[in-house]
């Protein structure tokens, strides 16, 4: 630690602990009796060594104090570890350990510090407690001297720990008062880490502040537009849009809407298309997300404009129609078409190019549809579809709304997968047989004889039942076991002397189901199945 | 549980036991009776035999008819025999 420099030029952090620590006595309030006679002595040294003490002063205070709080560590010791955490202490240990004019991280330095004065963190969050509960008294240091406590020696301990609560927190000690540029330059440089406002840190380090929400004014204005553009789309006319749910318009009252007004300002301000373009490309996936939650809220706005906004979105739809027997290939022009035309529009809104970028991606949604599909309905359906709250990226609605209408118009092809499986379970049973007949056989077959196999394996299974059924019978149960099965292989000379079943159930079966079959024992003098 | 298992052949074959199947066919056939949990899987086994037993036969009847196809002829000629054995020497003997 340097001692260099004049303290009073110069209130650094460094310098102002010094002082505090000279001028504090080293007992806490708890142990009042070895704190007096250190009060006095410190409330006598505060006046003058806070603003007259020179570097000499402060290293033989602190040497002595140092002796003092060494032996006061010994007593200590024996009784207790209270007084080691003193805000004396503590101050001490940051400043030895921490750098000159370097911002202090009080966690990293305090912990070293006690540590080799067997402090205990209890302790010290005790006493920090201590000094906390203190401190909503003690905000301004200055005006707390006088009336706050009488005795003198808790005036200097509340000083110290307005200081330390100062240093800690950073925020009212900064902000009590401009006197205390000193603390506030403590608070700041120190930087300890409690909660601190948002003020410092921003100072203190830029990238920690939160950005400001910029980009959010620009999305709220083109989700405003877009939400005028989809309530002009999506609300006749005659509907007042006070409610709440923005897709609840009848599609009905459209398909005329659409047709009666073409004021086709397709002339409009390339300028303004070219903004939107350019406002499309940059936002348009950020804006979409923005746009539904606010979308119910914005709702309510302006119909006038909704109106406007519905003409020029019908003149879209117009201009989509005629685009709509071309390849997807022309949706771009579709596209700078719409675009002029909202701008024309966008003139009336102050918001105009966000509005028209909004714009842009809702009306790709809806010509892409509308190029897929030939009816208004449709596009009616696309375009709620497209302003579905769920946000998703205009990009992957484009692809899945044309999807939609495909789908649509031909349902018998759902149909086609697996027919025979959801009618004729028994034949897909028996199919599954059939197919094994064919693996078996190694050959190409006939589709007839594959039916013929079918039929076969139907008698099969018949001929199959019985026989288990007079085993059964035979051995007087009405349960067919696995024993009568194998009575029927044996019979069918598929289970001899050589071959044993659980030869053939190894050769045939998979894995899972001879562990089922065959009796293997297990540890524990277990054996699984069960005999 | 097996699926299928990949031969070296085009077709993707299923191991798996169609158990349900099984398992109805047979209560279809016999609502009275019972049909244990292994015992569905022995009968798998059985039906696994006699196709192939079904499938050996009729390429056999295919090769002997210098077919490069297994025909409908073959199958049912096939069947007859393999049917026969397999419906349990008692009914035979009955026969």
């Amino acid at each position: 630690m340097a001692d260099s420099g004049s303290p009073d030029s110069e209130p650094t952090t460094r310098t102002l602990l010094r002082r505090v620590l000279d001028t504090a006595d080293p007992s806490t309030p708890r142990r009042p009796r070895s704190a007096r006679a250190g009060a006095q002595r410190a409330l006598l040294e505060t006046p003058s060594s806070r603003r007259l003490s020179s570097q000499t002063k402060t290293t033989a205070r602190r040497r002595s104090q140092r002796i003092r709080s060494i032996g006061k560590l010994a007593h200590v010791q024996a009784s207790g570890y209270l007084e080691e955490q003193t805000p004396r202490t503590l101050l001490k240990n940051i400043l030895l350990t921490a750098p000159e004019s370097s911002i202090v991280m009080p966690k990293s330095v305090v912990k070293p510090g006690p540590a080799p004065q067997v402090v205990q963190p209890s302790s010290r969050e005790s006493s920090r407690g201590s000094l906390e509960l203190q401190l909503p008294e003690l905000e301004p240091p200055t005006t707390l001297a006088p009336g706050l406590l009488a005795p003198g020696r808790r005036k200097q301990r509340l000083r110290l720990s307005v200081f330390q609560e100062g240093m800690d927190k950073g925020l009212p000690l900064s902000q009590e008062s401009r006197g205390n540029a000193d603390a506030s330059s403590l608070t700041s440089s120190l930087n300890l880490t409690f909660a601190t406002p948002l003020q410092p840190q921003s100072v203190q380090r830029p990238g920690l502040a939160r950005r400001p929400p910029t980009r959010r004014a620009v999305d709220v204005g083109a989700f405003l537009q877009d939400l005028r553009d989809t309530s002009l789309a999506l609300a006749p006319p005659d509907t007042v849009l006070e409610d709440t749910q923005p897709f609840s318009q009848p599609l009905v009252g459209r398909s005329p809407s659409v047709h009666h007004s073409l004021p086709c300002p397709s002339h409009s301000g390339a300028e303004d298309a070219e903004r939107a373009v350019s406002h499309r490309t940059r936002s348009t996936g950020p804006r979409l997300q923005n746009n539904s939650p606010g979308k119910p809220a914005q709702l309510l706005a302006g119909k006038a404009e909704e109106r406007t906004e519905k003409s020029l979105s019908m003149s879209k739809v117009k201009e989509a129609a005629r685009a709509r027997g071309s390849a997807r290939a022309q949706e771009p022009e579709g596209h700078t078409q719409v675009t002029e035309a909202e701008g024309s529009q966008g003139a009336i809104e102050t918001k105009e190019p966000e509005g028209s970028s909004g714009d842009c991606p809702t009306s790709s949604r809806r010509v892409s549809p509308e190029l897929a599909s030939s009816t208004p309905e449709f596009l009616q359906a696309k375009r709620i579809q497209g302003l579905e709250p769920a946000p998703p990226p205009s990009t992957a609605v484009l692809p899945s709304e044309p999807l939609e209408p495909l789908s649509a118009r031909l349902p018998p092809r759902a149909r086609t997968p697996g027919p025979k499986a959801c009618q004729n379970p028994y034949k897909t049973g028996l199919s599954h047989y059939a197919k094994l007949f064919s693996f078996y056989a190694k050959m190409p077959m006939e589709k007839k004889a594959l039916e013929m196999v079918e039929k076969c394996l139907d008698k099969y299974f018949q001929h199959l039942c019985d026989d288990l059924e007079m085993f059964a019978a035979h051995a007087g149960r009405k349960t067919v076991r696995p024993e009568d099965l194998e009575l029927l292989m044996r019979r069918q000379g598929l289970v001899t002397d050589q071959v044993s079943l659980h030869v053939l159930v190894e050769r045939h079966l998979p894995l899972e189901y001879r562990q089922l079959l065959i009796p293997c024992a297990f540890s524990g003098n277990s054996v699984f199945p069960a005999q | 549980m097996v699926l299928s298992t990949t031969v070296s052949q085009r077709k993707h074959i299923k191991r798996k036991a169609p158990r349900g199947f099984l398992k109805r066919v047979f209560k279809r056939q016999k609502p009275h009776l019972r049909l244990e949990t292994s015992g569905d899987l022995l009968m798998h086994l059985n039906c696994l035999l006699f196709v192939h037993r079904l499938a050996e036969e009729s390429r056999t009847n295919a090769c002997e008819n210098k077919c490069g196809i297994i025909k409908k002829e073959h199958v049912l000629a096939a069947a007859k025999v393999i049917l026969k054995k397999s419906r349990g020497m008692m009914k035979a003997k009955q026969k």
